[in-house]
């Protein structure tokens, strides 16, 4: 009895420790995505107060009009969707196919293959940009959304082909087999029997594919001069002027470009980095 | 007899176009591989044997733009920058990441909904966060001044980004807040395969909290947890974009990392040779790194 009680205080105190450091993690991760929104709800005058208030004592719309009525952002928005959409779509087709083969098929080279793509993802962009950049110039591609979209699959081929072919070693192959002996043609049993095996797997890796085309930067800063096709990642720097900041249009930005992404992770964020470990994981 | 023959003649036909088959399925991204990063890769480490700039025709000028890059001051203090940078950002998220996997491993209420709040930093865009930051950290109108100094923590404002120490710190601070959910969600997925029996039997033998995380639970999730340090260290390495659009390098070159060098190097200076040069000589670090990750990924094909 006395043990049993003793255990369960114990027990409590470790539950009230992991509630404490919980409570921190949750202010640290979140606040600033509060203040985020916080600001964009309120006027330049209460943004400059002295004393910031934490809950804006007037709300105003009027960094959303701003932004969307006066400057590119709606714009640059649309580009980032279409950008991102077609990349990631154009992506995890081509690679499923690939990652079909490497996984599913007696290709030579395999195990070559799959670790190319390991160097690949990991390759610094560092190194590429340049490269890249020289090589869209000349090839006549530099400052058009279209160049971008030849150039942002360097980092979502990579990324995809590493976490499809993760998934697809995960199933079985009897399902397969069986469907062999049923006399089923090579096309067939990729796209009737396997893909419709794996498609958690597509789904999540699709998403993030579209994730890593939204927040590109640093190409998208180099190749497009153009307002026209200019993403959102780099419209919103633009509103960063030497000292004078709008923050509450960028933040106003910040947040809206956050949307789209927060409704995609939280219907999959489960399959999000489980791919990406299952390897580690199981050995 | 005529439809025994026909059979075998689809027959072969299906064996050679099975042989086919595989390679037609990997040609798209084969080639767009090749066009688009085996040949880049190849044509930077040229580049960077010559004195490439915009416009200009390239001379090879073997290792010079190295040998210079060495002798450049800036450049010798954006590698320790980097160094820097990278031991204290991936430290600092390995410790947060494994405290934040324990809490979400525990037995707490509601674990679904804090591990989707506490992989927010790591979802939202970059740019995103780092804005957020920026406007945090401001002079005029900053909250963490503003808290900081109305709590009496400190007397004076911090200027975050615009002294050398706090400019480094600022920089740490928004990698580990982007990057440490992305260790803690890798390893709390190792966590979650320990069987409960493990720590049943080490109660029983008597081990205490301490010796269950040394001998049970640090075992366990060593490879997953080696795997997203590693690559952590290669992304931290690399990182662009937090370093420019806080601070751009400065002030004083203080925040200067051999990306932003890169950066300036080959695309406000137009010296391309330079500044792939200056990325180029950590490829080999960057290799052994990768080939420790594909020992840990690919071991499981054994």
């Amino acid at each position: 009895m006395d043990k049993k009680r003793k255990r369960r205080r114990r027990l409590d105190k470790g539950l009230v420790c992991s509630y404490a450091v919980l409570v921190i993690f949750l202010i640290f991760s979140l606040f600033p995505i509060y203040w985020m929104l916080n600001t964009s709800l309120k006027s330049d005058t209460e943004i400059y107060e002295k004393i910031p208030t934490f809950v804006p004592r007037e709300i105003k719309f009027d960094a959303y009009r701003r932004l969307l009525f006066e400057t590119s952002f709606p714009r640059a928005l649309t580009n980032s969707i279409i950008l991102a959409t077609v990349v990631s779509l154009v992506t995890i087709f081509f690679c499923m196919l690939a990652a079909y083969a490497i996984t599913r098929t007696k290709i030579r080279g395999r195990s070559a293959m799959s670790r190319g793509v390991l160097y690949t993802y990991l390759l610094p962009r560092t190194m590429l940009f340049i490269p890249l950049y020289i090589l869209a110039v000349k090839m006549g591609i530099n400052n058009s959304l279209f160049g971008l979209g030849l150039i942002y699959p360097t980092f979502t081929i990579p990324y995809a082909m590493w976490m499809l072919i993760a998934y697809f070693k995960t199933v079985p192959v009897e399902v397969e087999e069986a469907a062999l002996v049923d006399g089923c043609g090579p096309w067939r049993l990729m796209f009737r029997v396997f893909f419709p095996l794996v498609i958690p797997g597509i789904v999540s890796t699709l998403i993030f594919c579209f994730t890593l085309c939204w927040n590109e930067y640093l190409y998208s800063v180099i190749m497009i001069n153009d307002s026209l096709y200019k993403t959102f990642p780099t419209m919103l720097s633009e509103l960063i002027v030497d000292d004078v900041f709008a923050w509450a249009p960028l933040m106003a930005g910040s947040l809206i470009s956050c949307i789209p992404i927060l409704i995609l992770y939280s219907v999959s964020s489960r399959n999000l980095t489980s791919g990406f470990t299952a390897g580690s994981v199981k050995g | 007899m005529m439809n025994k023959k026909s059979y075998q003649i689809s027959d072969r036909r299906k064996i050679t176009y099975h042989k086919i088959f595989p390679y037609l399925l990997i040609a798209p991204v084969f080639l767009y591989v090749l066009v688009f990063l085996v040949f880049p890769f190849l044509y930077g480490i040229g580049i960077s044997l010559t004195d490439k700039k915009i416009g200009g025709e390239a001379s090879f000028i073997g290792i010079q733009n190295y040998l210079t890059l060495l002798q450049d001051k800036k450049f010798v203090k954006s590698i320790m920058n980097t160094l820097e940078y990278t031991v204290i950002s991936v430290g600092l998220k390995v410790i947060l990441g494994m405290a934040m996997a324990l809490v979400l491993n525990s037995r707490i209420r509601g674990r679904t909904l804090a591990r989707g709040l506490l992989l927010i930093p790591w979802a939202v865009p970059t740019t995103v966060s780092i804005y957020v930051w920026k406007w945090m950290f401001s002079d005029a109108g900053g909250v963490l001044n503003a808290m900081l100094t109305q709590t009496g923590i400190v007397s004076h404002k911090i200027a975050w980004l615009s002294t050398p120490l706090m400019a480094m710190v600022s920089i740490v601070i928004v990698n580990v807040w982007r990057g440490a959910p992305f260790i803690g969600i890798s390893v709390l997925s190792g966590l979650q395969t320990i069987s409960s029996d493990l720590y049943e039997s080490a109660t029983v033998d008597g081990a205490g909290a301490v010796a269950k995380f040394i001998y049970v639970t640090l075992p366990s999730i060593k490879n997953v947890l080696m795997l997203a340090t590693l690559v952590t260290t290669i992304w931290t390495f690399n990182d662009f974009e937090i370093i420019w659009l806080l601070t751009k390098g400065g002030p004083l070159n203080s925040t200067q990392v051999i990306s932003t060098y890169s950066y300036q190097a080959g695309i406000l200076q137009m010296d391309f040779g330079k500044a792939v040069a200056a990325s180029v000589m950590f490829l080999p670090i960057i290799i052994i790194l990768v080939n420790i990750v594909t020992g840990y990924t690919l071991k499981k094909e054994e």
